[in-house]
C-alpha cells in the first residue's frame, strides 16, 4: 500500500529533474545570516509600534511624557508629529500598498491594531518599556466587525460583477433537476503567520536608502517606498536574500515600510523595526472570512446539469479586495448550466490580501464539500461521481485545458490510500472507541506567469552566476534556478551560483501565484541560451572555454534577458521595473486561453473518538500533476507542506473575532492553532508524471499553492463518512460534533 | 504592544517595582502611564554577567530587561537564533543552556552567570556538520529555514533526553517547535537518521 508514496528524497519519475538538496541547505542548518533582520546595519536605533486597542473611533489625547522621560528613548512619533508621506493607492488600483489607510495620518481609528505611535529607543527593552508608559484616551464608536454586523454594507463592485461566470440556463435546469443539493458553507478569518516576523530596517546614506525587509517582491517594495516618500526609485535598494516563510503576507508593501524609512530620515540614524507577533495580525493582510451558497442539480445517473456558486467575502472600508474563486469552481466539472456571483461585505477591518491559494482555498472547499453531498445523495462513489463529470474543456467558454490529469491523480491516490476499503454508509467503520471515515476532494491551481528578467555572468573558470531578483520563500527557488541554468548550459550544477532577493539584480516576478519557477525559470533559460549563443551555440569546457574567452578578449561574459509570457508585450517588462504586476499573471491578471491548471486528488482518513469527539487524521494521501517537475525533492516538500496546511484549515485554524469590539481575540501562536508535529502522523505524496508543452517553454505549472486546496474538503467529507454529520463551517472542531450519537 | 482603552488604575503603578519578568508579561495589559515619580522606581538597571557562549567566555554589562534572544540578535551578533513570537510559543529561539534546551526569548541575560550557552552557530565542529544538521539536509527537513535553528537545537536535545525512541515520541517532543512551512514528517525522518549518531 505504501509502495507508491515518496520518501523525503524521491526517485524522479518521468519528466522530472534531479532531487538535488537545496542550494542553501548548509547555510540554513548552520544559522548563517540569510534573512532580512539578520542583516546588520551600523548602530541602529530600535523602533517599536504601539497599536490601537479599539477598532473604531478617534484619539482624544495621547500622553507620551512618562515614556519620553525614560533614559534611552530617542523620540516618540504620533499622528501629531509623524513624518509626512505621499498617499499611495492600493496595488489593485495602480498603487503599491496593501491597505490604503495611512498610519499616523490623523486621530481617527479605522480598525483594530492600527499604528497609533512609534517609539524609537536605543534598544528593544527600552522601547518596550516606554511603549507601556504611553497613555491614550479614545472616543470609541461601535465597529462593524464582519458578516451580519450592523452597518456592514454588502456591495458588488463592477470589477467583481464582471467576473461572474454564466452558461446556459441555470434556474431552469436547477428547477428541473431530479437530484438537488442546496447548501451553505463558511470559512473563517485566517492569518499567514510565517515564523519569520514582519520587519523593516532602513538606513540612509545621503540621498540613498537601503531597506532590509522580508519581501516576496523586492522591486515592488523599492518602487513603493520611493513613491510614498516622493523620491526617485533609483535611490532605493532593497535586500532580502531569503524569506522566512510568507504565504502571501509579504507580497505587497504595507504602510510600515515608508513609515520606518521616513523615521530613519528624520532621525538621521538607521532604524530597525520588528513587528510583534500580535501586531502582525493587523499590520499585514489576512485571509478574510467567506460564505458560500452552492446549488447543484444532477441526473440520477450522476451527470451535473446545474451549478451555482454564490460567494461573500469581507473587506475593509477603504479597499475592495476580493479573491472571487468562482473562476475555478465554475470551470472544474462538465455542466451545461452555470451561474455565479461574488459580493463584498465592507467592515471596519484592515484590508485583507492574498494567502496561499487565495481564491481556491475557500471556494474549492465549498464546491468539493457540495460535490461530496451530491455523491451521497446519488448513492454514488465520490471518485466515480467526479469521473462522470470530468471535462477536458471549460464548461463556460469551451476553451480546452492544455492538460488535465485529474482522474490519473484520483486513481493513483485511491490505490495507495486503499479507498476500496471505504464503506459508503456513514458510521459503518469502527475500531474500538474510534469512528473511522474516509473522504476525498479535488485540488487545483491555475498556472499563471509574469514577465521576468535575468542576468548571467560567465568567467573563464566555467563558473556561472545567475542574477535575478526573484524570491525564495522556502519553495526551493534558488535550487530550481540553479538546476534550470545547469541543464540549459550543460554544466554541473555546482558550477552555477544564484543571486536573488535583492534589487541590485534585474527584476523577477512576485513570489506569488505559484509563478516563480515558470516565470523566473523561463528568464533564466533564455539568458543561458543567449550566453550559449555568444559562444557558438554551446558552452565549451576546460581549456577550450579559456581559449574562447581569449578570442573574445575578455575575462567575463555577461548576458541579460527579458522574458514575457505569451500574449504579453514589452509593457509587461516596463511594469515589472516599476514593481507592478501589470499585464502579468497572478490572481488579478487576465487569464490566458486555453485553460492552464495543475491538478491533484487528496484522500483523508479521520478518526473521531466516540466519547470525547477528539478528531485525529492518521493518514493523508495526495497525488499531484504539475507538468515538468524541476526538483522532485523540493516539489514533494511543497506538496507535503500544502497538505498539512490543509489539515490545519480543516481542523485548527481560525482567527477569532470579538464581534462587539471588532478585535481579534487569539492573536498569538498559542491560541491561533496551526498544525504541530504531533498533529501530523502520515502523509503520502505521489507525483504523477505529466507533460504539458503548451504552458511555457519549460513545461512547468505552478505547484506551491496546489496541495492546500482540497484538503479541508477531503477531511470534512471524511468526518461525514465517520459520523453522518456535515460540518459546513470550518474548522471542524469537537464542539460541532457533540450531537453525534455515541 | 497594544494600547487599550485607559483604565483608572495604572497596572505598572499597581505592581510597583515588580520583577522584570512580570512587567514583560504585562505587554498587552490595559496600561496607563505611571505617575512621574514611578519612573525612577522603574528605571533601568544593568548587571555584569560572565558566561560561556559557543565555547568562548563572554562578559557583558547587560540591561536587566535584556533577553538572551535580543542579545544574540543584537549586540552579540549571532542572528542564527530566531525570533518567531518572543512569547515562548514557537520554539524558533531554542538554544542549549548547560546542555538542555531553553527558549532564549524567555531567558534573561542577567541570569546567565556561570552558565554555558550553545546556539546553532556553535553546533558544528569547524567544517564538520553535527549529525543532526546533516540529517536535516538529507531529509529536506525545512523549507524557508526560519524555524530550523530552533528545530535542530530541539532535535539534538530531544535525542539526548531519550525522547526519540519512536515516531510518536519524536512528534510529541518536537511539538514545541512550530514549522509553518510544515516540514514535520521530514523533521521526524531527520531525527531518526541522526539519533544513533549523537
Ligand atoms: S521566539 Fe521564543 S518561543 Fe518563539
Ligand atoms: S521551514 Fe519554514 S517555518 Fe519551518
Amino acid at each position: 500500500m505504501m509502495a507508491e508514496a515518496t520518501p523525503p528524497v524521491p526517485e524522479p519519475g518521468e519528466n522530472m529533474g534531479k532531487p538535488l538538496p537545496r542550494y542553501e541547505a548548509r547555510a540554513k542548518v548552520t544559522g548563517e545570516p540569510l534573512y532580512a533582520d539578520d542583516l546588520q546595519l551600523p548602530n541602529p536605533a530600535i523602533a517599536l509600534f504601539v497599536t490601537s486597542g479599539i477598532a473604531r473611533g478617534r484619539i482624544l489625547q495621547i500622553d507620551t511624557a512618562a515614556a519620553d522621560a525614560l533614559p534611552g528613548v530617542l523620540k516618540i512619533y504620533t499622528h501629531l508629529n509623524a513624518p509626512r508621506r505621499e498617499v499611495t493607492k492600493h496595488y489593485t488600483e495602480g498603487g503599491y500598498v496593501s491597505d490604503s489607510a495611512v498610519p499616523l495620518g490623523g486621530p481617527d481609528i479605522v480598525n483594530d491594531g492600527q499604528i497609533v505611535a512609534v517609539v524609537v529607543a536605543e534598544d528593544f527593552a527600552t522601547a518596550r518599556d516606554a511603549a507601556h508608559r504611553i497613555a491614550i484616551r479614545y472616543e470609541e464608536r461601535s465597529p462593524s466587525a464582519t458578516f451580519g454586523s450592523a452597518g456592514a454594507a454588502t456591495i458588488q463592485p463592477d470589477a467583481l460583477a464582471a467576473k461572474s461566470k454564466k452558461a446556459g440556463d441555470f434556474a431552469g435546469a436547477y428547477a428541473a433537476a431530479p437530484v438537488k443539493i442546496d447548501a451553505e458553507y463558511s470559512t473563517p478569518t485566517m492569518h499567514h503567520n510565517p515564523i519569520e516576523l514582519f520587519s523593516t530596517a532602513a538606513a540612509w546614506n545621503g540621498e540613498r536608502l537601503t531597506v532590509h525587509e522580508p519581501s516576496q517582491f523586492v522591486w515592488q517594495l523599492k518602487n513603493g517606498v520611493a513613491s510614498a516618500l516622493g523620491i526617485d526609485p533609483e535611490n532605493v535598494e532593497v535586500r532580502d536574500p531569503f524569506v522566512g516563510g510568507a504565504f502571501g503576507s509579504k507580497g505587497m508593501m504595507t504602510q510600515r515600510s515608508p513609515l520606518i524609512a521616513a523615521i530613519a530620515r528624520d532621525l538621521r540614524r538607521p532604524i530597525r523595526n520588528v513587528v510583534l507577533r500580535d501586531q502582525g495580525f493587523t499590520l499585514a493582510t489576512y485571509r478574510a472570512e467567506t460564505r458560500h451558497r452552492l446549488q447543484l442539480g444532477a441526473t440520477r445517473d450522476g451527470k451535473l446539469t446545474a451549478l451555482s456558486h454564490e460567494g461573500w467575502e469581507v473587506t475593509s472600508r477603504q479597499d475592495d479586495y476580493s479573491v472571487a474563486g468562482i473562476e475555478a469552481t465554475t470551470e472544474m466539472y462538465a455542466c451545461p448550466n452555470i451561474a455565479s456571483k461574488v459580493s463584498l461585505v465592507k467592515a471596519d477591518r484592515n484590508t485583507p490580501g492574498f494567502m496561499r491559494s487565495p481564491p481556491e482555498t475557500p471556494y474549492m472547499y465549498a464546491l468539493e464539500a457540495a460535490m461530496d453531498e451530491m455523491a451521497a445523495a446519488l448513492a454514488m462513489d465520490p471518485v466515480e461521481f467526479r469521473r462522470i463529470n470530468d471535462t477536458k474543456v471549460s464548461p463556460v467558454t469551451g476553451a480546452p485545458y492544455t492538460s488535465r490529469s485529474l482522474m490519473e491523480c484520483y486513481d493513483r491516490a485511491a490505490a495507495t490510500f486503499g479507498w476500496n476499503r471505504r464503506k459508503a454508509e456513514p458510521m459503518a467503520t469502527r475500531e474500538g472507541d474510534w469512528l473511522i471515515g474516509y473522504g476525498c476532494a479535488t485540488a487545483c491551481y491555475p498556472t499563471s506567469m509574469m514577465a521576468a528578467t535575468a542576468r548571467a555572468i560567465l568567467t573563464p573558470s566555467g563558473r556561472v552566476e545567475i542574477q535575478i531578483a526573484a524570491h525564495d520563500v522556502g519553495t526551493g527557488a534558488y535550487t530550481a534556478m540553479q538546476q534550470i541554468a545547469a541543464r540549459e548550459l550543460g554544466v554541473d550544477p555546482r558550477m552555477v551560483s544564484v543571486r536573488m532577493g535583492d534589487t541590485a539584480y534585474p527584476p523577477g516576478p512576485v513570489a506569488g501565484g505559484s509563478m516563480t519557477t515558470a516565470s523566473a525559470g523561463s528568464a533564466v533559460k533564455l539568458v543561458c541560451d543567449k550566453l550559449k549563443q555568444r559562444l557558438g551555440g554551446a558552452l565549451p569546457s576546460g581549456r577550450e572555454l579559456e581559449q574562447a574567452f581569449d578570442r573574445l578578449g575578455t575575462r567575463r561574459i555577461e548576458e541579460y534577458a527579458e522574458w514575457t509570457p505569451p500574449g504579453q508585450g514589452k509593457e509587461a517588462v516596463q511594469a515589472l521595473y516599476k514593481g507592478q504586476m501589470g499585464g502579468g499573471g497572478g490572481a488579478e491578471g487576465g487569464k490566458p486561453k486555453p485553460l492552464m491548471y495543475a491538478f491533484g486528488a487528496e484522500f483523508a482518513e479521520v478518526r473521531i473518538h466516540r466519547l470525547t469527539r477528539e478528531i485525529r487524521v492518521p493518514r493523508l494521501t495526495g497525488a499531484f500533476a504539475g507538468g515538468h517537475i524541476v526538483n522532485p525533492r523540493t516539489a514533494r516538500s511543497q506538496y507535503l507542506g500544502g497538505m498539512i496546511w490543509g489539515l490545519g484549515q480543516a481542523l485548527l485554524e481560525q482567527t477569532e473575532l470579538d464581534e462587539l469590539r471588532g478585535r481579534y481575540i487569539n492573536d498569538n501562536l498559542a491560541e491561533y492553532l496551526v498544525a504541530v508535529n504531533a498533529d501530523v502522523p502520515e502523509v503520502d505524496i505521489i507525483m504523477v508524471p505529466e507533460v504539458d508543452s503548451q504552458v511555457n517553454p519549460l513545461g512547468v505549472k505552478g505547484i506551491g499553492e496546489l496541495a492546500n486546496v482540497g484538503t479541508a474538503a477531503a477531511i470534512a467529507n471524511a468526518v461525514y463518512n465517520a459520523t453522518g454529520k456535515r460540518i459546513r463551517d470550518l474548522p471542524v472542531t469537537m464542539d460541532k460534533l457533540l450531537d453525534v450519537p455515541a | 504592544m497594544t494600547q487599550n482603552t485607559s483604565l483608572p488604575i495604572s497596572r505598572r503603578g499597581f505592581i510597583g517595582g515588580g520583577a522584570v519578568a512580570i512587567s514583560a508579561a504585562g505587554l498587552n495589559a490595559r496600561a496607563e502611564a505611571a505617575p512621574a515619580s514611578a519612573v525612577d522606581q522603574n528605571a533601568p538597571h544593568r548587571a555584569n554577567v560572565r558566561f560561556t557562549l559557543n565555547g568562548r567566555s563572554r562578559e557583558l554589562t547587560a540591561d536587566t530587561r535584556l533577553t538572551l534572544l535580543d542579545a544574540l540578535r543584537g549586540p552579540l551578533a549571532l542572528p542564527g537564533t530566531k525570533k518567531g513570537c518572543d512569547h515562548g510559543q514557537c520554539g524558533a529561539c531554542t538554544v542549549h543552556i548547560d546542555g538542555s534546551r531553553h527558549l532564549a526569548c524567555f531567558t534573561l541575560v542577567a541570569g546567565l552567570e556561570g552558565r554555558e550557552v550553545t546556539t546553532i552557530e556553535g553546533l558544528a565542529e569547524g567544517d564538520k556538520l553535527h549529525p543532526m544538521q546533516q540529517a536535516f539536509i538529507d531529509n529536506d527537513a525545512f523549507q524557508c529555514g526560519y524555524c530550523t535553528p530552533g528545530q535542530i537545537m530541539s532535535a539534538v536535545a530531544c535525542v539526548k533526553e531519550g525522547h526519540a525512541r519512536t515516531d510518536t515520541e519524536i512528534r510529541e517532543y518536537m511539538s514545541g517547535n512550530i514549522c509553518r512551512c510544515s516540514a514535520y514528517p521530514n523533521i521526524v525522518a531527520a531525527v531518526k537518521q541522526a539519533r544513533g549518531k549523537i
